[in-house]
């Protein structure tokens, strides 16, 4: 683990590069800036440059745990934060029939009994039942951990109102248990693939950063350090040709990880050159919809650099 | 510091990117953080804080080049380049030390725009601080009215089709007097082959007595030269002028090379020797060119050689994509990786070109390389020295590999650029 004197944005660019990460100035700054000021990060990109992999390797640079919690449509508290054992209650109170009916049994009257039964099934709904979801197990964690929340824009308005508060004060509310607060704050990072607007309360809690396609020049260094099989001529064409695809209004333009598939690709099919047939073997690699294979095929020269 | 940042925000709201008070708070604390020496650092750590979406980051990146001043340009060039001075003219034999520049100490300020202005009020007094910036600069700028000599027609703005031609009308002119002073300058030199039919023509007045011994320059054999010219939008005007007067005075086709870019360079020297001879075939005329792939007025239209324009030459290049946003990076490094590279120690690279590259990553690494296999590179840049390396300008980023930028704002800017250029041959 970094201590935090030592954490400086030229050594979160050197770790990165040590795991084949080729980190720009602005996610090394802005990394440094989250945890010294101790906000949250909000990546905001197209998909497939390499949000998700920032948190990965932030949550390595301190080598603590990662945890991840990606969202969808219809993801709510009790997915995202804690559910309680049913399953485990129920065992529990099947197991302890002959104890609750002996400490019934001194009940006059159904109301004593009642009163009796509040008392003693606190001990139901303790942590012991409890089952912590992402959310939950962050905020509980003994040691700092980094936690993903992954694709934010795919949750609900709901959801995204809730996480105000674990993300502000770093504790959440469970009306049984009452307020629970992180004994150690989690470093959060969030993503977001920009598919929908999300709250102006949400993005002032954390700070900002538009991860876009990588220059020429950077995606030739990720290229190469990655894939490193790969001739130098032809490197510099294949990216040369994924930028020009960028440019080009496909349904789906390719991201990094399409680019570095596509990279393993013409090392696996042994390729010497981006020629028509080769293109035409590899194409699924870098392009994943059937549309823009067929109109890339089509015209492969245009896209050439 | 708190006070600078005030104002910056002040300006980010005047252009409706609320900030709120606990993001300011977060921006001081950043500022803090990564320190002020890096401009670079200062304006992640001020985005990073207060824009907080792309159109957020966009606007913010707008307002942080305009409130903060860009780097200052050195004199001279970082590495072997150094910058020509305003005016200077092709002397053989000159000192190294640029002249002084002739703007006014207060024009500099004016240029420096917001930097030393003291606001009365927070909020309406930086409206006033960005509306007075843009004022200033716009003062400094001659209008069309003002620039009454087409030759010192600014070519940084945009021209009408009339302006450009009467601008190529002065260029017969300004080439026959750079014919005069290359033919006299050129050939003499403090050292070298003594030249006898001068000598005899000197030393008439001293009765044929040989007191001055003049020499003459050893002549260079076999210099290429490659004329690498940004055709994009705002520049086309200026290589289209230049094209025309440079065809006067080096051999295209066979020991120069045109070659046009935008984001990536093609071959057009065949068109462009054709065009300046005035035998396009081709074309023949206008109404012979083929359709024009942009709308409108283009710039070049009125640079004509025998009825044919500069933009029909560019409409003609077939590879030229013209609608594509200017890109310097990639266009030296597909020329540095193509059969067209420039190569060998007789080899002169001309560029022309305001350096501004969309903010695209400039490469600088390619020019590098190419200007290592070159004898040469010089660099015209046919914009004010005052907007280099401001928003998207990425001049700084080459001056290292150039040996000499000269700022060519107008026509004879260019003349002087040329006059450099063959020096060099």
């Amino acid at each position: 683990m970094v201590p935090p004197s030592k954490i400086t944005a030229e050594s979160i660019t050197e770790s990165f590069a040590a795991s084949g990460f080729i980190c720009s100035p602005d996610v090394a700054t802005s990394l440094f800036l989250a945890e010294n000021l101790g906000k949250p990060l909000l990546l905001e990109g197209p998909p497939g440059v390499g949000k998700t992999e920032i948190a990965k390797l932030w949550a390595a640079y301190h080598a603590s745990e990662l945890i991840r919690l990606q969202c969808y449509e219809g993801l709510d508290e009790a997915k995202a934060l804690y559910e309680w054992s049913y399953g485990k209650q129920m065992l529990y109170a099947q197991l302890l029939r002959d104890k609750t009916s002996e400490v019934l049994a001194g009940a006059a009257d159904l109301d004593s009994a009642i009163a009796i039964l509040r008392d003693e099934a606190d001990g139901f709904f303790s942590r012991d039942f409890l089952l912590p979801r992402p959310l939950l197990q962050a905020i509980l964690s003994p040691r700092p951990v980094v936690l993903l929340i992954d694709e934010v824009d795919r949750s609900d308005e709901e959801f995204e109102a809730f996480l105000l508060e674990v993300l502000s004060d770093h504790q959440v509310s469970i009306p049984e248990l009452g307020t629970l607060k992180a004994k150690r704050p989690p470093r959060v990072v969030l993503t977001s693939n920009d598919t929908r607007e999300l709250s102006d309360a949400l993005r002032r809690r954390c700070l900002y950063l538009y991860v876009d396609y990588p220059s020429f020049a950077d995606e030739l260094r990720i290229v190469e350090a990655r894939v490193p099989g790969l001739s130098v001529s032809l490197t510099d064409r294949m990216v040369r040709f994924a930028q020009s695809l960028r440019k080009a209004d496909l349904k789906k333009a390719p991201g990094i990880s399409e680019v570095l598939d596509w990279a393993l690709a013409l090392v696996a099919v042994g390729a010497d050159g981006l020629s028509a047939s080769m293109l035409r073997k590899t194409l699924g690699a870098l392009l994943k919809n059937r549309e823009d294979v067929e109109r890339v095929l089509a015209d492969p020269a245009r896209y050439r650099g | 510091m708190i006070e600078a940042l005030a104002r910056f925000i002040d300006a980010l709201r005047a252009e409706d990117l609320s900030v709120s008070p606990a993001e300011i708070v977060d921006a001081g604390r950043a500022l803090d953080l990564v320190g002020l020496e890096r401009r670079a650092d200062v304006r992640r750590a001020l985005s990073a804080t207060l824009a907080k979406d792309h159109q957020a980051a966009l606007v913010f990146d707008r307002i942080f080049d305009r409130f903060f001043a860009p780097p200052v340009f050195p004199a001279r060039g970082t590495g072997e380049g150094r910058v020509a001075a305003a005016g200077e003219r092709p002397r053989p034999g000159d000192g190294e030390r640029p002249a002084p520049s002739r703007a006014k100490p207060k024009d500099r300020v004016k240029a420096q725009g917001n930097a030393s202005f003291t606001p009365k009020r927070p909020g309406a007094e930086l409206k006033e601080i960005l509306k007075h910036g843009r004022l200033r600069r716009a003062k400094l700028r001659p209008s069309g009215e003002e620039t009454r000599d087409p030759a010192h027609r600014d070519l940084a703005r945009r021209m009408t089709t009339e302006e450009e031609r009467e601008v190529a009308r002065e260029i017969p002119r300004i080439v026959h007097a750079l014919k005069l002073r290359v033919s006299r300058r050129l050939a003499r030199a403090r050292a070298g082959r003594p030249w006898l039919r001068q000598a005899l023509r000197d030393n008439l007045k001293h009765g044929g007595v040989p007191f001055v011994i003049p020499y003459r320059a050893p002549k260079r054999k076999n210099t290429r030269v490659v004329l690498l010219v940004d055709v994009s939008f705002s520049v086309a005007s200026a290589s289209g002028l230049f094209l025309l007067m440079a065809a006067e005075f080096v051999e295209l086709g066979r020991r120069a090379r045109v070659l046009a870019f935008v984001d990536r360079p093609v071959d057009a020297t065949a068109a462009v020797l054709s065009w300046a001879r005035g035998s396009h075939r081709s074309l023949g005329a206008r109404e012979a060119a083929p359709k024009s792939r942009r709308r409108g007025a283009r710039p070049g239209d009125g640079i004509l050689s025998q009825d044919v324009s500069f933009a029909d030459i560019l409409d003609g290049l077939k590879d030229l994509n013209l609608e594509a946003p200017s890109d310097y990076g990639t266009a030296f490094h597909a020329l540095s990786v193509s059969r067209l590279r420039p190569r060998g120690r007789d080899t002169v690279l001309v560029v022309l070109g305001d350096g501004r590259t969309n903010r695209f990553d400039p490469l600088p690494f390619a020019l590098e390389d190419l200007s290592r296999g070159c004898r040469a590179v010089l660099w015209l840049v046919p914009e004010s020295r005052s907007r280099w390396g401001t928003a998207d300008s990425a001049l700084p980023h080459y001056l290292a590999s150039v040996d000499l930028v000269v700022e060519a704002t107008d026509l004879h800017g260019l003349s002087r650029g040329l006059g450099e250029l063959l020096r060099r041959l």
